[in-house]
């Protein structure tokens, strides 16, 4: 067996460039490693047919760009034509879209080769991908451990080297902290950065889909292709740049922040020793780095819940069994159609999250909860636009604890949230967040570092990325 | 019985006239065949997303203007969640918040009185999809999914059936003239909600809505009949629920659908998908320099230039031939409305044709109205030629000197001709001596005849009874 895909994509495009190797070379050891890591359960659907029908067209082509031929999955709420788009849901397991979200149209453009599309929680709804309806996705660090989610398949395939890079979706931490768990890195870009169009609808507020790879430069490079105006999504900002452009560059003189409340009692000790030493490490390098307060953002968990679900519940109305996916069989009456179609297509979470969305926004409340909740994320975001003021980053753990075992509180939906809880209020500002490994706990398990950018910065959270990255290497730390 | 007063508040919903739908791209068009009009967005296909149509936005803004509304400069939109098979995403998207206009009127004539009707606001939302239920099942057409619509709320001004039809018809006016709506009722792009109350004092009673009414004759029927039959309740000690009912045109009577709950909870929350929408001053400016000249004005216009009202109205209910009118200059505006609503009009009912798929063209049509207007051509002549100014658009001096059609007005030469029809016709100068006026006719006719329709009817007919009477 080849072993191209521990190759950098640099290495790979050089190789491509060469005629050394095709695109298919890539493809059949993607998919023998695939085979061979088939208990990761981190796809839902492979598209080998498609795959292999690509690279042989590939063949072709000149080898025009440095993602050309690199193979990549694809997480299972992003719309992709003529192949299976079930969002890890009963729902929609045998749902074929009519068309591409347009990050799909992007990377097709590239020439990237889509190799399958990955295993999540239902509908993105979870922080373990134990809800998904196939079966969770396994930690590729540790396979008796959840994988983190709701990524959780595009973060265990990208750690285990099934293929180089990943999409996912963040709409409170879904890139970022599987990311940390399974040792990645995971970037949320700014919101607005990348088209939704496609992305099948959370929480449209806070869904972001953003790039997952093995390291920094990859990882910029992958979000240069997926940005940029989307006349289909009006939220989209015209935007084109190279996030790469700062790599490489010193860190001295910058000024970084660190939240208090980032690295409070809740978080595991050993994960803040880790944080510790990297805020050390910057220092050393010339870097001011300040503890600093954000009002606001312990309400974060608590606003994310109610504008999540409420937006959800309208979000997800839509499956109804009428024009596509899972319809029940009773038909009698269209009320009894529509419960029944319901109840036995979404799974417990997903309902549970309808439900209390539905409740949030119902006569009054919508002005108790929603609305007030709209006002106090915009004090978050203030308070945040406050900070980067004086501050060119923010930094902290990512996550408050390593990856826990995939048999650990399955019967407490709030924890889950309150893994979200360092993640959350960056998808509340809008802001750019990534992940990036600093190291291992005592146990082997990744820990990952929080960068939090201010709008559209995400070309020097790179910058403070990769120089963590380079520095961690040279004490073999990180990986 | 007289005491109770009657009052009533009028939903209005519209489709506006757009190429494409509010959301999509595809296209606002009611006579395809079903189904063909779609794309995954007006299907709510997972992950889809709206757009806004700009021109909805624009047509939508002419309305609030032409209803002399307060313009909403920036505007959001909500959803509206509910369930049902004709709304796909399972909400509407709507504008709950920030309606596009707000505190508007519309003045009607009441009795020779100005009134206005105040309207509550003007908003934009998206149509649902067509539901045709059968016997065992339901079909969908989503053609009509996500086209645009305005709904016009007023307040409640209302105080007759009269006013209602009044302000329907007024409405309905503005909106056909300033090409914001096709108002064809049959066609549902005009869709009426009425809501009723009576009450004997200042206090407004309960009311009842009567959904989707057809037409507007039929909202004056809705609102006497409910006004009977709420005061009828009220007379047998009952009290009125707020209810939503049906007209059934059969019975002429509306039915209960259901009673309301306290407030439907429609779930109502900002639509994240769409950021808010800015008006500037200067695009408001633009949009309202871009109306057309509207009715009450081309009414003014039509009276200065001595139409009878009959006949302004008759061309107001035709906006063909109103913008037609608009558009000719230096002409005797009679005439040339007398030709349009007749002759031309005949012609076009004819072919189902309209003004501006005809070949003729307008410095023809204006010269067919000078010579009538100068007596150069008889409406006699002018009939026979129509056709073929409508058809071909030969230049009607032309066909004048073609056909030797130049009207005779020369009196020597009307005089022989007299002279050879009473010569040829002595028992019809018997009969018109002994007081047959019908005779005359008979004799002008013969004249008409002899002439081979050339000479001028008038001057004719004045030397045919001068010439009788001289015998």
């Amino acid at each position: 067996m080849n072993n191209y895909l521990d190759l950098s994509i640099l290495e790979i495009h050089n190789l491509l460039k060469e005629k050394k190797i095709k695109p298919l070379d890539l493809v059949m050891e993607a998919f023998e490693r695939i085979e061979e890591k088939k208990e990761l359960n981190v796809f839902i659907t492979l598209c080998k047919e498609e795959a292999i029908k690509k690279a042989k067209e590939l063949e072709e082509k000149d080898v025009d760009n440095i993602l050309f031929g690199i193979p990549v999955a694809i997480k299972d709420n992003i719309s992709t034509k003529d192949i299976r788009t079930t969002c890890a849901s009963k729902m929609l397991e045998n749902y074929i879209p009519l068309y591409n979200a347009t990050v799909i149209d992007k990377i097709n453009e590239k020439n990237m080769i889509i190799i399958g599309k990955t295993n999540m929680d239902e509908f993105a709804m979870g922080s373990t991908s134990r809800t998904s309806y196939f079966g969770p996705p396994l930690n590729a660090v540790d396979k008796t451990r959840i994988a983190g989610g709701s990524s959780g398949g595009s973060a265990s395939a990208v750690a285990a080297h099934l293929i180089p890079i990943s999409l996912g979706s963040d709409t409170g931490g879904s890139i970022r902290q599987p990311a940390s768990y399974n040792g990645i890195v995971g970037m949320k870009p700014t919101y607005g950065s990348i088209s939704r169009y496609g992305l099948v609808a959370f929480a449209s507020s806070l869904d972001q889909i953003g790039p997952m790879s093995r390291n920094v430069y990859e990882n910029a490079l992958f979000l240069n292709t997926l940005i940029g105006k989307d006349e289909k999504d009006l939220t989209t900002t015209d935007r084109v740049e190279d996030f790469t452009r700062y790599i490489g560059e010193d860190i001295k003189g910058m000024k970084i922040g660190v939240p208090e409340y980032f690295m409070k009692e809740d978080v595991n000790p050993e994960i803040k020793n880790h944080v510790e030493k990297i805020i050390s490490m910057l220092k050393e390098h010339g870097a001011t780095v300040e503890y600093i307060t954000i009002d606001y953002i312990e309400n974060a968990v608590t606003l994310y819940q109610i504008i999540a679900m409420g937006e959800a519940s309208s979000n997800l109305a839509r499956f109804d069994g009428i024009r596509y996916g899972y319809a029940s069989g009773d038909r009698e009456d269209l009320d009894m159609f529509y419960k029944k179609t319901r109840a036995e297509g979404f799974g417990e979470e997903v309902k549970r999250r309808i439900m209390v969305g539905s409740y949030l926004l119902s006569g009054e409340n919508a002005e108790i909860y929603y609305n007030k909740a709209l006002s106090i994320r915009d004090d978050i975001k203030k308070s945040f636009e406050k900070a980067f003021a004086n501050y060119d980053l923010i930094i902290g753990p990512t996550t408050t604890t390593t990856a826990y075992k995939l048999t650990d509180d399955l019967d407490n939906p709030i924890k889950a949230f309150l893994d979200d809880i360092l993640v959350i209020p960056v998808n509340m500002a809008g802001l750019p967040g990534m992940s990036i490994p600093i190291g291992k706990d005592e146990t082997n398990l990744p820990i990952g570092l929080h960068i939090i950018g201010n709008f559209f910065e995400e070309a020097i959270m790179y910058k403070l990325a990769a120089f963590i990255e380079t520095e961690l290497k040279k004490i073999g730390e990180g990986k | 019985m007289d005491t109770y007063k009657l009052t009533a508040g009028i939903e209005v919903h519209c489709e506006l006239k757009s190429k494409t739908k509010m959301f999509s791209d595809s296209l606002n068009e009611y006579h395809s065949a079903p189904n063909c009009n779609i794309n995954a967005i007006d299907l709510a296909y997972p992950g889809v997303l709206p757009s806004v149509n700009m021109y909805g936005i624009e047509l939508a803004l002419k309305a609030a203007l032409l209803l002399n509304c307060q313009i909403q400069k920036r505007m959001y939109f909500d959803r509206k969640n509910y369930f049902y098979p004709d709304l796909p995403k399972g909400y509407q998207i709507t504008q709950a918040r920030t309606p596009i206009g707000t505190d508007g009127y519309v003045e009607i004539m009441v009795n020779d009185q100005k009134k206005r009707i105040r309207i509550h606001d003007i908003h934009i939302e998206e149509d649902t999809c067509k539901n045709t239920h059968l016997d065992t099942c339901s079909l969908l057409d989503f053609n009509r999914s996500g086209v645009p619509l305005i709904e016009i709320v007023t307040e409640p001004d209302i105080k007759s059936d009269e006013e209602a039809m009044l302000y329907l018809e007024k409405l309905r006016e503005l909106l056909l003239y300033a090409d914001i709506s096709d108002c064809k009722i049959e066609e549902g792009s005009m869709r009426c909600d009425v809501n009723v109350s009576v009450s004997k004092t200042d206090i407004l009673g309960i009311r009842t809505e009567t959904k989707n009414v057809g037409s507007i004759r039929n909202v004056g029927l809705v609102i006497e009949s409910e006004k009977e039959r709420q005061i009828s309740l009220l007379e047998n000690g009952e009290t009125i629920r707020e209810e939503t009912r049906r007209y059934d045109e059969k019975t002429n009577q509306t039915i209960l659908m259901r009673v309301k709950e306290t407030g439907n909870d429609y779930r109502y929350f900002p639509e994240p998908d769409i950021p808010p929408v800015t008006l500037e001053d200067t695009y408001i400016e633009a949009v309202k320099k871009s109306l057309p000249v509207m009715p009450d004005e081309r009414r003014e216009l039509y009276k200065r230039a001595g139409i009878q009202n009959v006949n302004i109205e008759k061309i107001i209910q035709n906006k063909m031939i109103s913008d037609y009118l608009m558009d000719l200059n230096h002409i005797n505006l009679v005439i040339a409305s007398n030709l349009l609503l007749g002759d031309v009009s005949f012609y076009l009912n004819k072919h189902s044709k309209s003004l501006w798929d005809v070949a003729m063209s307008k410095e023809n049509f204006e010269s067919l109205v000078t010579l009538l207007d100068t007596s150069k051509m008889s409406s006699k002549q002018v009939k026979e030629i129509l056709p073929e100014i409508l058809e071909k658009n030969t230049d009607v001096n032309e066909i004048l000197k073609r056909d030797g059609m130049t009207q005779v007005t020369d009196k020597t030469f009307i005089k022989q001709i007299v002279d050879i029809v009473l010569k040829e016709n002595p028992d019809s100068v018997l009969e018109y001596q002994s007081g047959k006026d019908r005779a005359s006719k008979y004799l002008m006719g013969q004249v008409m005849k002899q002439s081979k329709g050339k000479v001028n009817p008038a001057i004719a007919n004045e030397i045919l009874i001068d010439t009788l009477n001289r015998l």
